[in-house]
């Protein structure tokens, strides 16, 4: 008998009309990499939930079908009782706290101790678990004062601690660095490999079709497949899904490289993978010119940093000495968690006040300005959208910024209208905004920012929890923006996403710029990027491994 | 995230003593003077307070407390000793005023009441760690969903107060005004509730659900990480708070007879 069996599994969210859960039927073998693929409100999230018995025991509404899980039916088992056999990662690591620990040592051991472990016992696995995800000088600190990155590894820390025998991660990496979020698949292979079985949630699909024996794919709470990595990334209509294949994927079809197993042509979703049929790849490739030296700045200076420090704790600095200058190229910020990135573009927001140094906007300095004088100039997109969001309906949510920097009902009314429409909310302009989910609230904080029409658009991790769709959308709000003469700012780890729509990339790390310069040079320099803990976008990573010479930073800079 | 608890880390004896033996100590400075009735217990323990304080360290943590102390110690002294019903006998005069014996008698039990409470509290609150406080108690039998309770309080409060100022950020962000004299902050400050509360609400419902998975409804006994059971010097120290309560009884009797 197979560790899970999900028989024809329906379920509906009381109050709704449609169901989450539509026929879901599949099993799992113990160890086994499940991924679980598709587009927002496909109902992966849900699916999670009823792994750990949250659906239906916490939500309530209405439960059809099985879900077997060593025996034992998730909806009937106390989840207590449960979650000694399936641990759950949050989507969202802030929620998964206990809020009654003072420090991450004791926050790991929390869920050991509800359980009885012996006392020997929780020490050794929280040591271990520690180490693990590279936590330790963080274990006497407490856990709400960490960043978005460092709260995600000690989340996945205090599940993987209670050593389950089923572990389920939902989106587990989104705020984590990209090898921070290698680090992650690593440790959860080798859980994989010990026999633990892990069922994960994800978008960056490069990672689930190099480490997943299967891959779930859904749309609209149906169940579309289940099969191999190769086979579902090389099926036809994964446009219409809502799923972007990986990166290899996309290039292998486009350069006509598969190979042909019974009746179906199937291309390869990995590096390895493609590297075993290297002989059908043309020679050469011309790829992007690579500019050599500094590309001209056409003079429209946006932001000029002197001498720039700044600390939260006097003996910790977080950024020593900065000088730096913005233009009104399109700008992307990319460094570890914790390198000082949300503060730079706090302090140029003018939220935080720097110690010594100064910022000048359009040749003004700032620190003369309260931030709401600033605001009507500088738009803020926070990273999380929860903490900037105040009003029950859309509309009057995005309404907010026009309508305090004086502009009339109806002028808000429009601005509010054009916003909505440029991150495809339109129709949830009268839902009250908590009732969306994280990747549509992300939207609204956006889209409240944007209609405030300001010359600066700083976006903290825009990309968190957006499906290929939503990357699409926001990859569009920066071209248009851009051509308006706006000047957009964003703090990513997505590399990919850098690569195709922002021209200017800063490697920060420590508080310090690393590098900075076009994407073409950046992404070449592999020393700065190894110290930022970065990684390359996937296209160029692919291209040095099969050889061709020059620039490729998006899968369309791969011409023959 | 800054800390409510008024606990000073240092590594002291008072530190170390066990939170019963410091709960009970309360118990001794509070109850010995009212069983003996005399004054002079109340500044026996008044003492046996400072000499703790001094000993833990912690002795300029009180001064302000004190000092906050006698703004009200001093109103009782005023009312008391100048319109207590039992006032018969004229002390001394201050200008028009006449102070009378009984009411300052009074008055001089209710302040040193006062003063005697706050020093026993502040030697067991500036002492112990919340976390530990809560833990001894669970080992000694009180549920883990009232220790949990405790505990939620002084990390959800600080948490509030964080989110309050994100959510501040924020709306200064989106061109709201919020520096600036008394009044624009004033301003500032109710539409901050609403929010504050509302992400409170969905926090809580969320934090049920993470408590959940952490097999926080468990039926397995609960490991704790430290065991805490009462040392021989605690012993002692209640013993003697014991034979403090003991001699007070002993003095009340001896001189009702």
């Amino acid at each position: 008998m197979a560790l899970i069996e999900v028989t024809n599994l329906k379920y509906r969210y009381p109050h709704t009309e449609n169901l989450a859960l539509d026929g879901i039927d599949f099993k799992v073998e113990k160890g086994q990499f499940i991924g679980i693929a598709g587009e927002n409100k496909a109902g992966k999230s849900t699916l999670c939930q009823a792994f750990a018995g949250l659906v239906p025991t916490m939500f309530r509404g209405a439960y059809g079908g099985k879900l077997l899980i060593d025996g034992a039916e998730a909806a009937k088992t106390p989840i207590a009782e449960l979650c000694q056999k399936v641990g759950l990662v949050f989507q969202n690591p802030f929620n998964q706290l206990s809020g009654a620990k003072d420090t991450v040592f004791e926050e790991i051991a929390f869920g050991l101790q509800n359980l009885g472990i012996p006392r020997e016992e929780i020490f050794k696995r929280v040591e271990e678990n520690l180490k693990l995800l590279d936590i330790e000088e963080y274990r006497d600190r407490n856990p709400f004062d960490l960043s978005g990155g460092q709260t995600q590894r000690v989340a996945i820390a205090s599940i993987l601690a209670m050593e389950p025998q089923v572990i389920v991660l939902d989106e587990p990496t989104s705020q984590l660095d990209p090898q921070g979020s290698e680090e992650v698949f690593r440790v959860v292979e080798k859980l994989a490999k010990t026999g633990i079985t892990i069922i994960m949630v994800e978008q960056k699909m490069e990672k689930l079709a190099s480490y997943c024996d299967k891959i779930l794919l859904l749309h609209k709470g149906k169940q579309i497949a289940y099969d191999t990595p190769e086979r579902i990334f090389s099926r036809d209509d994964l446009e219409e899904l809502g799923v972007k294949p990986p990166v290899y994927t996309q290039v292998c079809r486009a350069l006509e490289v598969s190979r042909i197993e019974g009746e179906d042509r199937l291309y390869p979703v990995t590096l390895a993978q493609m590297e075993r049929l290297r002989d059908q790849f043309p020679p050469t490739l011309t790829g992007r010119t690579f500019v050599n030296g500094e590309q001209e700045i056409d003079g429209q200076e946006v932001f000029q940093i002197q001498d720039l420090k700044f600390h939260y704790l006097p003996d910790i600095p977080v950024i020593e000495h900065l000088d730096l200058c913005l233009d009104a190229r399109p700008t992307a910020i990319i460094g570890q968690n914790g390198a000082g990135k949300t503060t730079l573009v706090k302090l140029l927001k003018g939220l935080l006040k720097p110690n010594a140094g100064n910022i000048f906007f359009e040749d003004e300095d700032i620190s003369q300005k309260t931030v709401a004088q600033l605001a009507g100039k500088v738009g803020y997109v926070f990273q999380n959208p929860d903490d900037q969001i105040f009003k029950n309906r859309v509309m009057e949510e995005v309404m907010v910024g026009p309508l305090n920097l004086g502009k009339s009902r109806e002028e808000a009314q429009k601005l509010a209208a054009d916003a909505l429409e440029m991150v495809g909310l339109t129709d949830a302009a009268e839902e009250n905004p908590y009732d969306l989910d994280l990747s549509e609230r992300k939207m609204v904080a956006i889209a409240s920012v944007v209609a405030m029409d300001t010359k600066v658009l700083i976006l903290d991790e825009p990309t968190i929890a957006q499906d290929a769709n939503g990357r699409v959308v926001l990859g569009r709000i920066v071209q248009t923006l851009s051509k308006k003469g706006k000047f957009v700012l964003a703090i990513l780890h997505d590399m990919d996403f850098v690569a195709e729509y922002f021209e200017r990339v800063i490697i920060m790390a420590h508080g310090k710029v690393l590098s900075d310069g076009l994407g073409e040079k950046v992404f070449y320099e592999k020393e700065s990027l190894l110290k930022a803990r970065l990684e390359q976008p996937h296209t160029t990573r692919l291209c040095e491994r099969l050889g061709y010479e020059g620039a490729f930073l998006t899968a369309e800079d791969m011409k023959v | 995230m800054k800390s409510i608890s008024l606990y000073v880390d240092k590594d002291t004896c008072l530190t170390r003593l066990h939170p019963f033996a410091k709960m009970f100590y309360i118990l001794a400075a509070v109850s010995a003077p009212l069983i003996g009735g005399a004054l002079w217990i109340y500044g026996l323990f008044l003492a046996i307070s400072l000499c703790l304080l001094i000993s833990g360290k912690i002795i300029r943590k009180v001064f302000p407390l004190i000092a906050f102390s006698f703004t009200i110690i001093i109103t009782i002294f005023l009312i008391h000793g100048l319109f207590n019903q039992e006032n018969q006998k004229v002390l001394f005069h201050l200008g028009p005023l006449a102070f009378y014996e009984e009411g300052l008698l009074y008055a001089a039990r209710i302040g040193l009441n006062i003063l005697n409470m706050l020093l026993a509290f502040a030697t067991f609150v500036l002492t112990t760690k919340p976390a530990d406080l809560v833990d001894d108690l669970e080992q000694a039998g009180f549920s883990p969903r009232f220790g949990y309770m405790i505990s939620s309080v002084f990390q959800i409060i600080p948490q509030m107060m964080g989110t309050m100022n994100t959510i501040m950020d924020a709306q200064r962000s989106r061109g709201m005004e919020t520096e600036g004299s008394l009044f624009v902050r004033a301003k500032a400050f109710i539409p901050l509730i609403s929010p504050v509360v509302s992400s409170s609400l969905i926090n809580t419902r969320e934090r049920a659900i993470a408590l959940e998975v952490r097999g926080f409804d468990s039926k397995n006994k609960k490991t704790f990480l430290r065991e805490h059971k009462l040392a021989g010097k605690d012993k002692t120290f209640m013993l003697l708070m014991a034979l403090l309560i003991a001699g007070s009884i002993v003095w009340r009797v001896l001189t009702w007879l």
